[in-house]
């Protein structure tokens, strides 16, 4: 049955020329779990906000929205708000309450259920979702993770039919954006709860979807099984799909869709007909690799309260000159404070620092540069323009200097923008503009990919690379083991405050069972040679033949 | 905490605290004060083992010495001259009186320290909604804002300080200018980020129509019994004051002390109010080692 539709939609906001929404014909059938994709800025996340019609976004629209067969606008605005949830990316601004038991509440009683009815909902929501232990919490001491699904868990208890999520997970660590969908999935099967889902990241949701849509420049480009789906991302927009179908793609000459592996399973089946070996390579990485260290911590302890447990603890760990360090490790590990220690934001209770084999009390800030994970924090000026030149004031540089360095990251048609008008992706590397007026020697990142589509990301990367190129030593606190692998030297594991291995990135990946990338996941402990990326499997996999096939 | 005073429902506690609190100053007498002190300190004690009065003994203390020592100096009214120091005349009136001041401000105290223990936020909150809901609903917001504002304020401060910009350091001016750049801040993005606060709470229907309101704390028969408990010996305690039974005069001439007749009876009331905390606790305490015994 046709739970939501869309005929001829057009949409544009105001004080626009373009139209953010063309020509939309869309409909969402009873059941589906749909995946909506498609570049930052394709309109996406408009589209979805007009299914809502609460948000009354400002805005010019034409053409039609129906829900169970009648209008959005006759239909009951009780049960519209009852039935069509919705869910954002930020878990943090979603919350309105302060602890998680009146947030619970909070979209019952708006929708005036009684006291006896909240009861017994809560009571089985709080079953389901397994939160007991959160329920008299301040919402503001949870996780990311468990703040989306109170948020989730919110909805829920309204009874809604469809369930629309705007890149819920964006926000998210990998193995709470793991967990997160796979309750979408629970739900969909459980409870036949319609899913329609915002999202770049797709790895997970390939086997679970049952239609991908495609959105671009506000145009629907295609609107498919994800079987279907594998042709039309092939080759233009491979970042979208599975690492695991990238994989077989990459190899594969005969590409058939219905052989395409969407997950670590299927494509170890499939690489279990194949014979392939090692192509004999030479390193480049390895043979320009210098260790000279830069900076050097040993010993160190930290802990933000005399009788709270201790965040560091005995941590070392050395900076090699010239490197792009990554550091990984799950929530509340510690990465954060290692961080704020190296920045010298906060000083360690314990342990020795070492910079250029200076023995140092706290960092000069002056030598660092940080990207802080919300850049918009960075700025404090109008437009960017204002903010380069205070920097370049700052730092003895002037115009013409900080303009040069405008123009190598090709932000002059931004200047005179309000930074908070940029996209993420922008606004990123504004902040790395300003911050490289200031001449860093080391350069931190704290979790710089988070909600950032693929292209971005490689954009992002390269970059990084070239101030890398210039000099620049780089340390990255992140999430994002696939993005690690691809592009760091080393990786740093953290576990309860202390590093415990630092390795190179392949190595590091190769040994991992969990911690690692899907690609790892499939080639480990097989016949084939262990790769951790697709780009490392292009160049050093020789394909002799294949053997029958028997996928 | 299903059982015990603070089991009971939000409005029975507040009553409680009105109660004794209208006592405390009504009873303006030496030995209704001193008994209402020594019992607040008791319930102080089994409510949570005295840890929250033990952060404000000194308050007290350096209070209840100030205004003994004070009002007799400052009170000139009195027929009962006992020394007269640097040519003013210190009255036993007085000192009474000072006595008197300084056990109703302890007894307060007392009594406030204990009411953070007991009426927690979410059960004021609770009983402020249904005077006020929308008020309430407002209030709840901010709480949450707090330690949101708290949170971006501190990332701010880092993000600036690793550009160059703080409050540690440089001179007042600049240090001001600092801060004043930084709020701006915290308040041009908590502005922007509070859009899809909005969002999300318009996409829960908040404004559609009249929020109902959750009761997490139903009336219960022994509410009844207490509620009906306060009021006897409210009643009582105010009869006790009509009749001037437990209020020492001490103008025109000062009456005597000790407790005559009837004045036992109130005192035995008063008491009964202000130690309702103690039997309905202790008993919890007690059945608590009974059934320890007995295993």
């Amino acid at each position: 049955m046709e739970l939501l539709s869309a005929r001829s939609l057009n949409f544009t906001y105001p004080k626009s020329s373009d139209q953010a929404l063309t020509n939309i014909d869309f409909n969402v059938n009873e059941g589906d779990f749909m995946v909506l994709c498609g570049p930052s800025g394709s309109g996406k996340s408009t589209l979805v906000r007009l299914f809502k019609q609460e948000l009354e976004l400002h805005g010019e629209r034409i053409g039609e929205i129906k829900y169970k067969g009648a209008r959005l606008e006759d239909n009951d605005p009780f049960l519209l708000a009852k039935e069509i949830g919705m869910v954002f990316q930020d878990p943090e601004n979603q919350i309105v309450m302060n602890t998680v038991m009146e947030e619970l509440l909070f979209g019952m009683e708006n929708l005036g259920f009684s006291s006896n009815e909240m009861r017994k909902k809560v009571a089985e929501i709080v079953h389901y979702f397994g939160f007991h232990h959160l329920l008299h919490q301040r919402t503001s001491e949870l996780s990311g993770g468990e703040k989306q699904q109170v948020n989730l868990a919110s909805i829920l208890l309204l009874d809604p039919k469809i369930l629309i999520l705007d890149e819920p997970t964006a926000q998210l660590d990998p193995i709470a954006a793991k967990d997160f969908i796979h309750l979408l999935k629970q739900l969909n099967d459980e409870f036949g709860i319609t899913i329609v889902i915002v999202e770049h990241r797709l790895n997970e949701l390939f086997s679970i979807a049952n239609r991908i849509v495609m959105l671009d420049k506000g145009q629907i480009k295609f609107d498919a099984k994800p079987r279907d789906a594998i042709k039309l991302f092939y080759s233009k927009m491979d970042a979208y799909l599975p690492e695991a179908s990238q994989l077989y793609l990459a190899f594969m000459e005969a590409k058939e869709a219905s052989n395409v592996p969407f997950t670590v399973k299927e494509s170890k089946h499939w690489l279990s007909g194949m014979d392939i070996t090692l192509r004999s390579t030479v390193d480049e990485e390895e043979a320009s690799y210098i260790n000279k260290t830069l900076l050097e911590l040993k010993e160190i302890d930290f802990r933000y309260a005399k009788h709270t447990k201790p965040v560091l603890s005995n941590l070392s760990l050395a900076v090699h000159e010239g490197e792009w360090l990554a550091i990984l490790g799950g929530n509340g590990t510690g990465k954060s404070t290692l961080l704020k220690i190296i920045a010298g934001l906060k000083t360690s209770q314990h342990g020795k620092i070492k910079y250029k084999g200076k023995k140092i009390k706290k960092m000069d800030q002056k030598r660092i540069g940080y990207l802080p994970q919300n850049p918009k924090l960075y700025f404090l000026h109008e437009t960017l323009q204002e903010e380069y030149h205070a920097l370049g004031e700052k730092h003895g540089k002037s115009d013409d200097e900080v303009f040069e360095l405008v123009k190598e990251f090709q932000m002059e048609s931004l200047l005179h923008r309000h930074p908070y008008d940029l996209s993420g992706g922008e606004l990123q590397r504004a902040a790395l503009v300003g911050i490289l007026i200031g001449n860093p020697e080391l350069l931190l990142l704290d979790e710089p990919t988070k909600g950032l589509d693929p292209a971005f990301k490689d954009e992002f990367a390269k970059v990084i690379q070239s101030v890398r190129k210039s000099g620049v030593t780089i340390v990255m606190v992140t999430h994002d083991i696939e993005f690690a692998a691809k592009h760091v030297t080393r990786c740093s594991m953290m576990f309860q405050g202390d590093v415990i291995v630092t390795e190179k990135t392949t190595t590091f990946l190769k040994e991992n069972n969990y911690y690692t990338t899907m690609i790892s996941r499939i080639t480990k402990d097989s016949h084939v040679p262990t790769v951790v990326t697709v780009e490392e499997a292009k160049t050093h996999w020789l394909m002799k033949k294949e053997l029958l096939s028997s996928v | 905490m299903p059982r015990g005073f603070r089991s009971f429902h939000p409005f029975v506690l507040m009553l409680y605290y009105i109660a004794v609190i209208a006592g405390l100053m009504i009873n303006q007498h030496p030995f209704f004060l001193l008994a209402a002190f020594i019992c607040l300190v008791f319930v102080n004690l089994i409510l949570d083992k005295g840890v929250e009065l033990n952060k404000w003994k000194y308050m007290i203390l350096f209070l209840s010495l100030f205004v003994l020592v004070l009002t007799p100096i400052f009170n000139q009214q009195g027929n009962i001259v006992l020394w007269t120091v640097f040519s003013r005349e210190i009255y036993l009136e007085a000192i009474i009186q000072g006595f008197m001041i300084a056990c109703t401000l302890s007894g307060i105290l007392a009594l406030f320290t204990t009411f953070s223990i007991v009426i927690t936020s979410d059960k004021f909150l609770y009983m402020f909604s249904k005077v006020f809901p929308k008020w309430a609903l407002i209030l709840m917001l901010a709480l949450r804002f707090v330690p949101l504002f708290r949170k971006r304020l501190s990332d701010i401060q880092d993000v600036q300080e690793m550009k160059g910009v703080s409050m540690k350091d440089g001179k007042l001016r600049e240090k001001a200018q600092n801060g004043m750049l930084f709020i701006q801040i915290l308040l041009t993005y908590s502005l922007e980020e509070a859009i899809q606060t909005a969002d999300s709470m318009s996409a829960r229907g908040y404004g559609l129509q009249k929020r109902s309101n959750y009761e997490s704390y139903a009336w219960k028969l022994r509410d009844s019994y207490v509620l009906i408990y306060i009021i006897a010996f409210s009643l009582l305690i105010i009869i006790g004051w009509q009749l001037h039974e437990s209020v020492l005069m001490l103008a025109p001439t000062l009456e005597s002390i000790a407790l005559e007749g009837n004045s036992w009876f109130y005192l035995i009331g008063w008491i009964s109010l202000i130690s309702l905390p103690i039997w309905t606790e202790g008993k919890e305490v007690m059945k608590w080692s009974f059934y320890q015994r007995d295993l």
